[in-house]
């Protein structure tokens, strides 16, 4: 390996090591402290080893299983900062559970690693190894407290239907590969990587892969999981499962699919347009009359997702930065309402059912505000996050001409709305007797979720500088 | 200079935002210091940009301040940016400084008030949202304080919302600007459709080019412009909401109800002038709803008996004067009518608050008197607010304004109708302004006053009282000195206007005599009716025909049962025919067709594996075929 090579893998080995620390010092002697700060700091050094490569720069390939271009940094520095995000709000979440708390960090880093290296692949191997990396480390994370049913059954839930959907990209792969006669990703990993030569059984492969994504980024048909994992994994686990593993695959799904026009390649366009449609209006209808908000906010993801395919089918030069602008401001409102939730919860259960929330707006001031903040976002209200990700996105699908994507991202959006308000009403009604059970006040949740309502506020009233940042290292 | 200008609204927006986060928590002391010391900070600095820019003007007259672009998308561009030239200074002075004064006023009126905090609050987002108003350089922006003024008004109208009265007042206030405020808005979309910009530099560069004078689509434009702002500025047809938003706090009346939202309209007027240059129909319109609102109103306030009702009036009066000068093209008339009248309009209402505080919140003038010696501050000020209002000659601010602004009307093409008018207007100011003067100070004491005023109530009352007397120096007529100092600094932004028909020096003292021979009959009248021959014309005031009239007048002329019968009540009796409603059966259909979709697709979230494994393949299979049979 060249010089070159080993700068830009250097902010990975920093992850992988460690993760590898953490598990040592436990190991050692158990301190939830230290995990935690080992964890912290680890992250932290890896921001510092991505900044030292430079970022923006030509891609670099590292061996033919990597290549570091400014959609892995873009990625791997997303999913370094929403795991810093996440295990704050784990460690306070934590501290109220029985349960041996250092391990988690030790698989929180090793999911980290797979989202970021997934981000980054540009060989099928690799892109494999890291899918299964992230997804073995979430069985873990999900059925951390194994002591709850709830918990178990989701991990098992999730263990077996990521096993299905594995087969299903391996058959894919090896669908490609027949007719490739390659296993590294065309083009050395360029964005639009599978939209290449159409033969039937190459189209069918891709629709394989796709399948493998799908089921983690839960669109359409592939969703049935989401709702029962949300529900049954722990609050942060959940912020997690819903940003930094969504986030992993989506880079790649933009690595193979994403070009200037997908309209060129019919088949692969109606697939995409399909699933996009298809995942707005059934995730905002099964979202409709939720009572339980993890659930909610699960089916709130589905539809999400079936928005970010809007720039993947209108492709154009503003496409790769306005959908990863729209990420970032979901990652944001997402987090926000998932810590919510973490600090709302503790000991036996989650804090999940809407009755736990009525009246939390006269008992939990704060707490209140951020999570409106987070649903309003959702819905796409302006001055928030989510408004300003959504105007771009319709603007790239009208660029494109792509009405019929923007009428059901329109009409999805409607219907969204009734539900996120439903929430709020629920947190501004009445106080419920005896209701007010003292909680903790985690300072660092609470600081944590400062930083996010800012973000939430900040991106949709002074965009200018992350969406110009973006833009221009997307290539927009 | 120009890095600093977003301070100038942003210390009131901070002041609002730290008052509304911590404000219930903090001392009364930190309240009044967060709450004045914003504003008058954002005062001082005004002044320094004034100074500034009076010392070295920059270039093309305006300093502009482009903060961040909020949204950009197509041609839409959503600028957070200040332009601050000539006209939008005079109103952030004003502002700021007459703000400042109020809100030290404020403390010792609210000071007992148990909302305390939240008054201070939304006195400083008003402020911010005023001056966000003032100094935007598009008209989005100019929207978005538009609406924070609006909100604001109509939180402060309902101040003391335990009272169900307040809470309608608000809302009336509430809605009938909205009828307005929706006209704007559809006026803003006509202009971005056809212009293609909302900056207000560009527009008025391009609307000249794009439509020529008079053509229907300038007169659509100006003409919805005009109905947001009769609907802001109270004049007819939607005046009805002024008099009813006096269930304020006095303060209020004086800072939005008097002094600066309400001449909004004024402002937005003035502003987009390149517009209405453009529509000389619609021009003509602004000055016949002015005259017309000004004569309605002053024959209203002559019928009042509530204190403070009879100043809404006298403001619905004076702005209607604002509109009269915009439309004969007299716009720094206008925008000098503004200014005086800001001062001694919030002077009378600040003089009024103490008055109202003293007499234990009764408003009715008849249950007053015999102030004169028992108050004699408030008595001085208050007689210097009432003179300036009736414009007494030489020694007022208001006679200048005035004065100016009757003379452009003379010299405009048929403007002597409207002179008339105006003329008759200026007497009966007069006669209702010294009704006030003396009925309540003079004649008999009916109660001894509980409260006088102390030294934050007395400052901004002998301030003002300074200003509405010598205010009017700032612009001296030809006859009179010749000093046209804010003529002179207004002239940039209404440069290149058909300038109207000058007057001779002697044409302008003819009118001066005749005007001060208005106001001081109207004086005279006031005192033989309410003062000398008070006794004996109580039988003539019996008159049923006198008491109709008084009954009529004193509901401002029917206006509130004319749209009663005309809008609301038709309104409601098809509301009730129409209760069955066809359009909402379809609207119920689609929610229910909504939460049936949702209840068939949440059956297949049964929670088993198996089932969910089949669907995926079942879809996976779906999707193959729609790509091989597509």
């Amino acid at each position: 390996m060249t010089a070159p090579e080993l700068l830009a893998l250097l902010p990975y080995v920093v992850l992988a090591t460690t993760a590898v620390l953490v598990m040592l010092s436990i190991a050692a002697r158990r301190s939830h402290g230290a995990a935690l700060i080992i964890s912290l700091l680890g992250l932290a050094v890896t921001l510092a080893a991505m900044a030292y490569g430079g970022w923006g720069g030509a891609p670099q390939p590292v061996t033919d299983l990597l290549v570091v271009d400014p959609l892995a940094t873009v990625f791997l520095g997303l999913t370094v900062l929403a795991t810093v995000i996440v295990a704050l709000l784990a460690a306070g979440y934590l501290q109220q559970q029985s349960v041996q708390r250092e391990e988690f960090y030790v698989l929180l880093l090793t999911a980290t690693l797979g989202a970021a290296t997934l981000a980054a692949s540009s060989h099928f191997a690799s892109l494999f190894l890291s899918l299964e990396l992230l997804s073995v480390s979430l069985y873990g994370l999900i059925a951390y407290q194994y002591e709850r049913p709830l918990n178990l059954e989701a991990g098992i839930k999730y263990l077996v239907l990521a096993g299905v959907t594995s087969a299903f990209l391996l058959f894919g792969m090896a669908l490609l590969y027949s007719q490739t006669g390659d296993l590294r990703l065309p083009g050395g990993g360029a964005p639009g990587a599978l939209a290449g030569p159409v033969t039937p059984v190459y189209l069918l492969g891709a629709l394989m892969v796709l399948v493998g994504m799908g089921f983690k980024l839960a669109l359409v048909p592939f969703h049935m999981w989401s709702p029962d994992i949300y529900q049954g994994a722990p609050a942060p686990v959940a912020a997690f499962l819903a940003t930094v593993s969504k986030g992993g695959v989506f880079a790649v799904l933009l690595r193979c699919f994403l070009t200037d026009r997908l309209s060129e390649h019919a088949s692969l366009y109606v697939l995409f347009v399909t699933v996009a449609i298809v995942s707005m209006l059934v995730g905002n209808l099964l979202a409709l009359l939720q009572t339980n908000l993890k659930r909610l906010l699960g089916y709130s993801s589905i539809a999400h997702l079936g928005y970010l395919l809007v720039p993947v089918v209108a492709g154009g030069h503003m496409a790769a930065g306005t959908a990863v602008f729209y990420l970032v401001a979901y990652f944001v409102t997402m987090l926000a309402a998932f810590g919510v939730v973490a600090v709302l919860s503790g000991g036996s259960r989650d804090a999940a059912e809407f009755h736990e929330y009525q009246g939390l707006a006269w008992r939990r001031p704060w707490l209140t505000a951020v999570l409106t903040t987070a649903l309003l976002s959702l819905a796409g209200v302006p001055v928030t996050a989510g408004f300003m990700g959504k105007a771009y996105l319709l603007a790239n699908g009208a660029e494109a001409g792509e009405w019929v994507l923007l009428l059901a991202l329109v009409a999805g959006s409607a219907i969204s709305i009734y539900y996120y308000l439903r929430v709020i009403m629920v947190m501004f009604g009445a106080v419920p007797e005896g209701a007010s059970v003292a909680r903790p006040r985690p300072v660092l949740a609470g600081l944590v979720l400062g930083v996010l309502l800012g973000l939430l506020l900040g991106l949709g009233a002074y965009p200018g500088p992350a969406l110009t940042m973006l833009l221009a290292l997307m290539g927009g | 200079m120009p890095e600093l200008l977003w301070l100038i609204p942003g210390l009131p927006m901070t002041g609002f935002a730290l008052l509304a986060l911590w404000g219930s928590r903090l001392p009364r002391v930190a309240v009044s210091l967060v709450g004045v010391g914003s504003v008058a900070l954002s005062a001082a600095l005004s002044v320094a940009v004034a100074v500034s820019f009076l010392a070295s003007p920059p270039a093309d007259h305006a300093y502009s301040l482009t903060l961040w672009q909020w949204l950009g998308i197509g041609g839409l561009q959503a600028d957070i940016a200040f332009r601050v030239d000539p006209l939008a200074l005079l109103m952030m002075l004003v502002i700021t400084i007459v703000g400042a004064l109020i809100h030290l006023y404020s403390t010792e009126y609210m000071a007992r008030d148990e909302d305390y905090s939240r008054f201070f609050a939304y006195m400083n987002l008003f402020v911010g949202a005023m001056l966000t108003l003032v100094m935007a350089d598009n008209l989005l922006l100019l929207y978005l304080g538009w609406e924070g003024v609006g909100l604001c008004s109509y939180l402060l109208i309902g101040f003391w919302y335990r009272d169900p009265a307040n809470g309608k007042a608000a809302m009336k206030a509430f809605i009938v600007t909205r009828v307005g405020d929706a006209a704007l808005a559809v006026g803003l979309f006509v202009l971005y459709t056809q212009l293609g910009t909302l900056n207000l530099e560009e527009l008025a560069a391009r609307a000249p080019a794009a439509w020529p004078v008079g053509s229907a689509l300038a007169v659509l434009t100006a003409a919805l412009l005009l109905g947001g702002a009769v609907g802001k500025s109270a004049q007819l047809p939607l005046q009805t909401w002024l008099p009813d938003a006096m269930a304020g706090p006095t303060p209020v009346s004086a800072l939005i109800h008097a002094a600066t939202m309400v001449t909004a309209g004024v402002y937005l007027i003035a502003r987009t002038h390149a517009i209405f240059a453009l529509a000389p129909t619609v021009l003509l319109v602004v000055a016949v709803v002015g005259v017309v609102t000004l004569f309605l109103a002053a024959v209203s306030a002559l019928a009042q008996w509530d204190l403070k009702r009879v100043l809404a009036y006298s403001t619905i009066s004076q702005i209607g004067y604002m509109f009269l000068a915009l439309g004969v093209g007299a716009w720094s008339a206008a925008m000098f009518h503004f200014m005086t009248h800001a001062f001694f309009k919030a002077l009378l209402f600040l003089a009024a608050g103490a008055i109202i505080m003293a007499m234990h919140e009764d408003h009715s003038i008849f249950r007053m008197g015999g102030l004169r010696h028992r108050m004699p501050l408030v008595f001085w000020t208050f007689l210097a607010g009432a003179c300036s209002l009736s414009a007494l000659p030489l020694v007022t601010a208001g006679f200048y304004s005035k004065d100016e602004i009757l003379a452009a009307v003379w010299a405009a093409d048929g403007g002597q109708w409207l002179w008339v008018m105006g003329l008759v207007g200026a007497f009966l100011t007069a006669v209702y302004s010294f009704r006030v003067v003396y009925l309540v100070f003079f004649g008999e004491a009916q109660k001894e006053p509980a409260h006088q005023p102390g030294w934050r109530m007395a400052v901004p009352l002998a301030v003002l009282a300074v200003l509405a007397l010598v205010g009017g120096a700032l612009n001296l007529p030809r006859s009179l000195g010749n000093l046209l100092l804010l003529d002179h600094f207004l002239e940039p932004v209404f440069a290149g206007l058909a300038q109207h028909r000058e007057l001779t020096v002697a044409q302008e003292i003819h009118l001066q005599l005749i005007a001060d021979v208005a106001a001081l009959g109207g004086i005279l009248v006031a005192w033989l009716l309410y003062r000398r021959y008070r006794a004996d014309l109580a039988a003539v005031a019996d008159l049923a025909v006198v008491r109709n009239l008084r009954t009529y007048w004193l509901n401002g002329w029917g206006f509130d049962w004319l749209y009663d019968r005309l809008v609301v009540r038709p309104y409601e009796s098809l509301a009730r025919l129409n209760r069955a409603d066809a359009v909402d059966y379809l609207v119920h259909a689609l929610a229910r067709f909504v939460a049936e979709t949702h209840r068939i697709l949440s059956r297949t979230q049964t929670g088993e594996v198996r089932w969910y494994v089949a669907v995926l393949t079942c879809g996976v299979v779906i999707l193959v075929a729609i790509m091989v049979l597509r």
